[in-house]
């Protein structure tokens, strides 16, 4: 029997004022959270923290003692469960495949169930396999235990991804896997996660893991909500020392102390570079073929400033030259302290910033990218 | 020594009189043990119930039906069943419980529902131990089935039962030969029927 297609993309997923409690302790407690469309949001937090709960509460695995989930603006208690389960991915540590079923079997089980005919199934079961580089051929008629854990993972992942569910709970799904095994599948997932762009609400106990995936962490402490924002504000503003120390922040800035930025800067892209005289409808047309939201405009040889793509769409109509739109830039020296360089994009809330030698181009310092440097 | 016609006869009433007893108690057993997984309280009678019928002498038993149920071939079948129920029902069970909780956890979480979760996954998980149970009961049925004999069931039972009570060693093991022969045919192809329907996951 099918069941409903609930969303075909999440806005946004509110959790609001949700509380659950197991005797007389909160595993969860009035926690109020909000998951943007196509963000992948980190839970990380100590064990025990509630972090599970939250997760299995989204679809419905849990039911809250008090408040409400909304998903696109729906209330999920108004869901059938099944389908609203249906509708998302999960994927667990322990991976969850069914030893008695083949690896095709056990991708194509949901398909199936929904009345996919077999011929459409096995199709999906072989896109799939192939999408998280395991050979449908080789794999397809195999059983689990006869795969190895990095194996079985992917395959976890390809059964979360049948029914192609616009969002994605996953809960440590690197959590039991050998280090080396782990950073191999994140770099992989990393691609999976451009290419699929969904939402996903990622659990790890794992930071270095948190700042390479996530564009949000939420860091839950005691059934509670600690602190939620982009990896940089958890470095730079930590509430409270338990984020501090969950980041480590102590460690990175005193690693900071002894880098310049021409360490951590990245060479400027030529795909970036536009000139000052040229219009901003051509400016559009060039971003639009090289593939880039932002540009670095120079003339002359002399950088003038930056301009994004959402902006110049505005200007179009009027036909400006990118040398009167362009933004101005902070820019460093290669020498410049990284840490002084951070903390002033910080405040300015820029996420980059230019790097020049006298007239010469350096290179870009992107926040982003420097943070996942130094971890 | 009985006549041929006579032992192919009773051999076959024999056949007959275990596989229908077998049959109607794996019908019985298999939905009241998916029942008392549901049900606590129904789990605990039915394997109470089915604990003391197994400490029950086989003889007491089908005794205890002749005066419920008079004599002949149904009487005789629920004494038999009395007795086969247990070993279906208490595997059935432990097969259905004993799927990792983790399993059926994760079955709910990718959108099964709970008659899927049976179907699919905690049936599968099961079958080694339902299978193990249903063949102890076919040679269970197999011996109380010559005991049978005694309240009108036919079968090899009433030759050897003839045999002993006129002294004819012929008669008596033109009874118990084919009995001892159909014990050993069950076990060997129950074995079979074993290994064929063992999931192939369970052996390499």
């Amino acid at each position: 029997m099918p069941t409903q297609r609930l969303f075909e993309r999440i806005e946004s997923i509110e959790l609001q004022q949700i509380s659950k409690k197991y005797g007389s302790r909160f595993a969860v407690e009035s926690l109020d959270l909000s998951i943007e469309g196509g963000e992948l949001l980190i839970l990380i937090g100590p064990s025990g923290s509630g972090k599970t709960t939250t997760l299995r509460m989204i679809n419905r695995m849990i039911e809250p003692d008090a408040g409400n989930i909304l998903i696109n603006g729906q209330n999920i208690i108004q869901l059938d469960p099944v389908s609203l389960r249906r509708n998302i991915g999960y994927v667990i540590q322990n991976i969850g495949l069914f030893p008695h079923m083949t690896i095709g079997e056990n991708v194509g089980l949901v398909p199936k169930l929904e009345g996919w005919d077999e011929i459409r199934t096995t199709e999906r079961v072989r896109h799939l396999l192939d999408f998280v580089s395991l050979p449908p051929d080789r794999f397809i008629k195999r059983y689990p235990r006869q795969l190895s854990g990095g194996q079985q993972q992917r395959v976890g992942l390809a059964r979360a991804l049948a029914m192609n569910p616009p969002l994605l709970l996953m809960d440590e799904p690197f959590g039991a896997l050998d280090p080396i095994l782990r950073k191999q599948l994140q770099k992989e997932f990393l691609e999976i996660k451009k290419e699929i762009g969904r939402t996903i609400v990622f659990i790890t106990h794992d930071i270095e893991e948190a700042f390479r995936l996530g564009d949000r962490i939420a860091i839950m402490d005691n059934a509670r909500l600690v602190q939620v924002g982009a990896p940089e504000d958890l470095i730079f503003e930590p509430v409270n020392d338990l984020v501090a120390d969950i980041v480590d922040t102590d460690r990175k800035f005193k690693h900071m102390d002894t880098l310049n930025v021409k360490d951590l800067m990245t060479p400027l892209d030529a795909k970036y570079i536009l000139d000052g005289s040229m219009d901003a409808r051509n400016a559009v047309e060039i971003m639009k073929d090289r593939d880039t939201e932002i540009g670095i405009v120079f003339e002359n040889g002399i950088l003038i400033g930056k301009v994004e793509m959402v902006n110049l769409l505005k200007h179009e109509e009027s036909h400006p030259f990118l040398r009167d739109i362009a933004k101005p830039m902070k820019v460093f020296a290669p020498r410049d302290s990284v840490a002084t360089a951070l903390s002033e994009m910080k405040k300015s809330g820029e996420y980059m910033a230019m790097v020049m030698n006298g007239d010469t181009v350096g290179g870009m310092l992107v926040s982003d990218e420097v943070l996942l440097k130094l971890i | 020594m009985a006549a041929t016609s006579v032992i192919l006869d009773a051999t076959w009433e024999h056949i007959v009189l275990v596989y229908t007893t077998l049959f109607v108690s794996i019908l019985v057993a298999v939905p009241l043990a998916f029942a008392s997984l549901y049900n606590r309280r129904l789990a605990s009678v039915v394997m109470n119930f089915a604990n003391l019928v197994q400490a029950v002498p086989s003889f007491a038993v089908i005794a205890i039906v002749v005066p419920f149920l008079g004599i002949g071939f149904v009487p005789a079948l629920i004494a038999i069943m009395l007795r086969a129920l247990l070993p279906i029902i208490k595997n059935t069970y432990i097969g259905l419980t004993s799927v990792d909780p983790a399993l059926i956890d994760y079955a709910n979480g990718i959108g099964l529902s709970e008659w899927q979760i049976q179907r699919y996954i905690r049936l599968p998980n099961a079958y080694p131990a339902m299978f193990a149970g249903i063949k102890f009961a076919a040679i269970l049925a197999n011996s109380i089935a010559v005991l049978t004999a005694f309240i009108g069931s036919g079968g090899l039972g009433e030759i050897i039962f003839q045999g002993l009570i006129g002294y004819n060693t012929g008669k008596l093991l033109s009874g118990a030969i084919p009995a001892i022969v159909l014990a050993l045919l069950i076990d060997y192809s129950f074995t079979l029927l074993e290994k064929k329907l063992t999931p192939q996951y369970m052996k390499s």
